[in-house]
């Protein structure tokens, strides 16, 4: 089952075991500059707020209420990152593992490949966690994703109309597969627990005007981030007992005449936030595996270039920014796993 | 009156008067903007409980959960009314589903994300 939990997605499969619980949260991000080059991971902003689409559905478009699911609001060309954690099982000392399928528009966001059923090891679609605490864009390549940024539906820049020629679905899906019970108990045995690091780390008659709430995500700018490859057996998930969501995104600028509520701030451009001199991150891990990128995601435009060619309003400026404070996180290192600006 | 009401909040009081002297009628009633007297004929239920606000205010005064001590005054928070006036059958049905089922029962109901068709 899946609950809605102060803006938390909360998977759980007490079915399968009381410890196979996994959050997924949406948070805001700043964008990184779309200039060709690797950058470092952007620190982390507030949770996106999110509802049942049920609760407002006299405001949404059909397909709204056919997918079921939740909302949240974005401004056009901002962007997202989605952060991973799970329940610790207190008699092992270790997360419960779960494999998690991400896509947007029903476009894989690890292998580029449709939606599907299940779960696929060659290509690997999906990521592991808790290896995986975050996922902030497509795969692209090994050790580098292109960040998630929200564009409004049918003008040709999400990865969906990019790969597929139509402007389906929009959103975002997530699918999350447990370890199977008697394997999580087989892979790790009952142990004196131990200190393990944690994570802190949405009409009627304004139908004719839908394409102005709907938004999906396309590829922006280049950051260093591995995806790491599964090191379980694909017969180690649990493929009963899955539980999936869909994740609509509504313009930020339509959010509060959907639910009555005012939307996030617009957030800071990269070359501001830069000049402040606050921090980004480097998750730094080389003892794991990681992904090569998917040649169909790595051949996407970014969503500039339909404003460039005048087809919609250009984004938000988003000049180069040279940060100045690189924070190097990861297993090993001091510090927690957190992506939060300080000072 | 209801004497229950105005025991429970002597009591627990007079718990805080042990560890703190901010606790005596006096400085307590300065605290929630009444008198004195009006305190004192409370705890002893000479008078009917005070108006939710003063309800609100006295149970965060003493720690306590406001819709606990609203409960022992024999009211509800405001917004719980309105949530059930927006749908009096519904939440009076549930309600009365839910009146012997256990704590651990109540606490468990959970609204689940709805999947639809893709």
């Amino acid at each position: 089952m899946i609950e809605l939990q102060h803006d938390r997605l909360v998977f759980s499969f007490p079915e399968v075991c009381p410890a196979a619980v996994l959050w997924v949260e949406f948070r805001r991000a700043l964008r990184v500059p779309d200039d060709g080059q690797d950058h470092p991971l952007p620190p982390s902003r507030e949770r996106f707020p999110l509802r049942h689409v049920d609760d407002y559905a006299a405001r949404v478009p059909a397909a709204w209420r056919a997918h079921g699911g939740v909302m949240l609001p974005m401004y056009q060309a901002e962007a997202l990152w989605i952060a991973f954690d799970s329940a610790e099982d207190n008699y092992r000392g270790v997360c419960y593992p779960f494999a998690v399928k991400v896509a947007t528009g029903k476009i894989n966001a690890v292998s580029g490949t449709a939606w599907s059923t299940g779960l696929r090891q060659h290509p690997q679609d999906y990521v592991v966690v808790p290896r995986q605490p975050w996922l902030d864009g497509y795969c692209v390549a090994n050790g580098s994703v292109r960040q998630f940024v929200a564009m409004p539906l049918g003008m040709g820049a999400t990865a969906e109309e990019q790969l597929t020629g139509e402007a389906a679905y929009g959103g975002l899906q997530i699918e999350a597969f447990p370890m199977k019970r008697h394997v999580f108990e087989r892979r790790f045995p009952m142990r004196v627990c131990h200190l393990r690091q944690s994570i802190e780390v949405c009409f009627c008659e304004q139908a004719n005007h839908l394409h102005l709430l709907e938004a999906g995500l396309g590829p922006g700018g280049r950051m260093r981030q591995k995806i790491y490859a599964d090191p379980y057996a694909l017969k180690d998930w649990d493929l009963e007992h899955s539980s999936r969501c869909f994740v609509h995104i509504a313009n930020s600028m339509v959010w509060r005449q959907v639910t009555g509520e005012n939307p996030p701030i617009k957030p800071p451009t990269a070359q501001k936030y830069a000049q402040a001199g606050l921090p980004w991150f480097l998750w730094y891990d080389e003892q794991h595996a990681s992904l090569a990128g998917a040649d169909k995601l790595a051949g996407l435009q970014s969503v500039a270039g339909p404003a460039q060619a005048g087809h919609i309003e250009a984004p938000a400026k988003n000049q180069g920014a040279t940060p100045e404070r690189v924070i190097a996180i990861g297993p090993g290192l001091p510090g927690k796993r957190v992506r939060e600006p300080k000072g | 009156m209801d004497s229950h009401f105005g025991q429970y909040i002597r009591t627990r009081r007079q718990e805080l008067l042990k560890t703190s002297n901010q606790y005596t009628v006096r400085k307590l009633a300065a605290r929630l903007a009444i008198q004195p007297s009006y305190l004192s004929k409370v705890e002893r239920g000479e008078v009917a409980p005070p108006s939710e606000a003063t309800i609100i205010r006295l149970a965060e005064a003493l720690g306590e959960d406001p819709d606990l001590i609203l409960a022992l005054a024999g009211k509800i928070s405001s917004d719980l009314r309105a949530v059930i006036l927006k749908r009096p059958r519904l939440f009076g049905e549930l309600i009365r589903q839910l009146k012997d089922a256990p704590d651990h029962a109540v606490l468990r109901i959970a609204r689940e994300v709805r999947d639809g068709k893709w």
